[in-house]
């Protein structure tokens, strides 16, 4: 168990949440309903599909099974997934804020947010900046899309703004 | 047809249509220039000031992006040595060492003079066999365009660099996601889990942009050091005088360099989904085995920046040309076109040409003139848009987020929209960290509902399953298909490399 462990690769364990999901999925299609009158059902072409997921999976896991990876020679960049862990969340957050407070105050929030986040300013003109970025993109693009581009974007439901 | 291109060119001369391109082109140009932000992202961020244009408009808005975007790289390219995009990539192999000479005017202009070149180039055979190939794909049937987009999915899948499992698995993933929804023929819900929204199957553009948008974005945070500041070396301002009838002299005195490079932008344009960046790097390498003097590449030769620049703007004229005469996406920002399109009720394919005349040939003056406008947008502003490079990627990420938000909400004015986003920018994410291509999953989310309606058109047509390999143009794209995969297995024969983690191109 171990050994198959050690031995499971990047493309394994890929291969293996594909084969996963196709599989669940081609479960799934034993329940659609099928027309008398049509002799193909709905679920003729997920089936394939589905079937040639897995199958495509298999493969990729037995490539990965049978392939003796090399260790990459050390990773030369320097990876930052805190960074894009937070900054998901602050999409995440963003989003689900966006009906209750609006695109403007939400944008706001998020524009000047994730730009602290990722840069944080330390000098008052970078702190300008970050303010005068969140204004525009957030009041100054509600207005443009609104009256010249007949976008309507989110209004707040708890602020009516 | 002239008569058409004539009248396509007036109409779109008039201001309604001239100001949407050549903004286009102006924001294409900076979108170009900035390093980490490739043109598929530029026309996402463009994307959403179109919903509320008239459909022309919109896309000419986009076409001027495309254009001004293939020439933008070549600015940064040639002057600092970092490629705006990855078509400019060659660009910079001659381009730099060239403006180290001491001539950057000459580096810069040349390429620029290429890329007209090699765009008009390129429009000629847009104009010439879009309406031919249409009328090829007017006699197909349900077998010969199901055969079609096998074909463009497995080549596609064929071409992935690293595996070519992960390439077929990514294009089965997106064929995948096509089937959540309504399914085609009797609207029956499939894989909704209960979801009202699901009913209508995942929308097409938030699931491109989710994917295009975070793979890169979230690359660039990473590398969170070079988030803080743009390249310092691109606020000096440096002269670019020089005798242009001297650089246009240089190109025209080359024909074959800027034929045979157009010629190969053209090719790898028609071909689905490959994008421009093969087609710099393969005119490039062409121009260095064809030369008579190979050793003088990356140098600061001429050659390498006409090869590059003619065939990285060539490519957007094939890209076209497949969009229009098969509804096939030439790359990305065509995919991006094509949802575009849909959002208007336009539907790409064979019969766009004769049943939206107008349009099509709006889209090919759109394109003629937003080459002279790119020309004109260089030499007003060429160093000026050096200094765009300053402005921080920690300024750009939350703009460019925003802006994929609000394409996504504009849709259908629902936020189920922008959780799609969310959702597939997880997906898109994910699979670059587990080494997928994007180009084939993007290829099977665009062709999968037409596949699954062709494949169960032809059964039902006639259920004899041999007619796919026995009507001759069905049999011969699916020859095709198989020979493109068996040739991909053939060249991955080769020992396995290293489980290293590619850097994704876009």
């Amino acid at each position: 168990m171990l050994r198959l462990r050690e031995r499971l690769g990047r493309d394994a364990v890929a291969g293996l949440v594909g084969l996963v999901v196709s599989v669940w999925l081609f479960a799934l299609t034993w329940g659609m309903p099928k027309s008398p009158f049509v002799p193909i059902g709905p679920d003729f072409y997920p089936r394939i599909v589905l079937a040639v997921t897995a199958l495509l999976s298999l493969w990729l896991i037995a490539t990965d099974l049978t392939t003796r990876r090399r260790r990459p020679p050390g990773d030369v960049v320097a990876r930052n997934y805190g960074l894009v862990a937070l900054t998901f969340l602050a999409f995440g957050l963003y989003v689900l804020a966006l009906p209750g407070l609006g695109f403007r105050i939400a944008t706001l929030l998020f524009v000047a947010g994730l730009q602290v986040l990722l840069d944080p300013p330390r000098t008052w003109p970078r702190r300008l900046t970050v303010a005068a970025v969140a204004l525009v993109v957030s009041f100054g693009v509600f207005p443009v899309f609104e009256r010249y581009l007949s976008v309507l974007l989110p209004r707040g439901t708890w602020t009516g703004f | 047809m002239f008569e058409l291109l004539g009248d396509g060119l007036l109409n779109v001369l008039q201001l309604k249509y001239f100001v949407p391109l050549a903004i286009g082109t102006l924001v294409g140009v900076v979108g170009g220039a900035l390093p980490g932000i490739t043109i598929t992202m530029t026309v996402i961020m463009v994307l959403p000031f179109t919903f509320g244009l008239e459909p022309l408009q919109g896309l000419a808005a986009m076409i001027g992006v495309y254009v001004g975007g293939e020439s933008g790289g070549l600015i940064t390219a040639t002057l600092i040595g970092i490629p705006g995009k990855p078509s400019s990539i060659s660009t910079t192999f001659d381009g730099f060492p060239m403006t180290r000479k001491g001539e950057p005017g000459r580096a810069v202009w040349l390429g620029i003079w290429a890329s007209f070149f090699g765009g008009l180039l390129g429009g000629v055979f847009l104009i010439g066999a879009t309406g031919w190939l249409a009328d090829i794909a007017l006699q197909f049937g349900p077998w010969e365009f199901f055969a079609l987009f096998i074909f463009a999915l497995s080549m596609v899948a064929g071409l992935t660099e690293e595996s070519l499992a992960k390439g077929l698995l990514a294009g089965a993933l997106g064929l995948i996601i096509t089937t959540f929804g309504s399914d085609p023929i009797m609207s029956v819900p499939r894989f909704t889990m209960g979801s009202q929204f699901l009913v209508g199957g995942f929308p097409f553009l938030p699931v491109l942009i989710g994917i295009f948008a975070f793979a890169q974005l979230m690359t660039d945070i990473e590398r969170a050091r070079s988030l803080a500041v743009g390249d310092a070396s691109a606020k000096q301002m440096i002269s670019l005088a020089v005798s242009q009838t001297r650089v246009v002299g240089e190109i025209l005195s080359r024909p074959f360099l800027l034929l045979w490079s157009t010629f190969i932008g053209i090719l790898i344009g028609v071909l689905p989904a490959i994008g421009g960046s093969a087609a710099s790097v393969m005119a490039y390498d062409q121009a260095k085995k064809l030369s008579r003097h190979p050793e003088r590449f990356g140098t600061g030769t001429p050659e390498g920046i006409i090869a590059s620049e003619a065939s990285n703007n060539a490519n957007v004229g094939g890209s076209l040309v497949t969009i229009m005469a098969f509804g096939i996406p030439g790359d990305a920002v065509t995919a991006v076109m094509l949802g575009a399109m849909t959002i208007h009720g336009i539907q790409s394919g064979p019969l766009f040409m004769s049943q939206e005349t107008t349009l099509a040939y709006g889209i090919f003056a759109a394109y003629l003139l937003a080459h002279p406008i790119m020309l004109a947008i260089m030499a007003i502003g060429a160093r000026w848009f050096l200094l765009i490079v300053t402005i921080p990627k920690s300024v750009l990420i939350p703009v460019v987020l925003v802006l994929c938000v609000v394409g996504a909400y504009a849709l259908n004015n629902t936020i189920d929209s922008v959780w799609v986003l969310a959702l597939f920018g997880l997906v898109g994410y994910g699979l670059v960290k587990l080494g997928f291509p994007l180009a084939p999953l993007i290829l099977g989310l665009i062709l999968g509902d037409q596949i699954e309606v062709n494949l169960v058109r032809a059964l039902m047509t006639d259920s004899d399953l041999w007619l796919f390999v026995t009507r001759p143009i069905s049999a011969l794209l699916l020859a095709l298909s198989v020979l493109s995969v068996a040739i991909a297995l053939w060249q991955r024969r080769r020992p396995a490399r290293g489980a290293t983690e590619p850097d994704v191109d876009f």
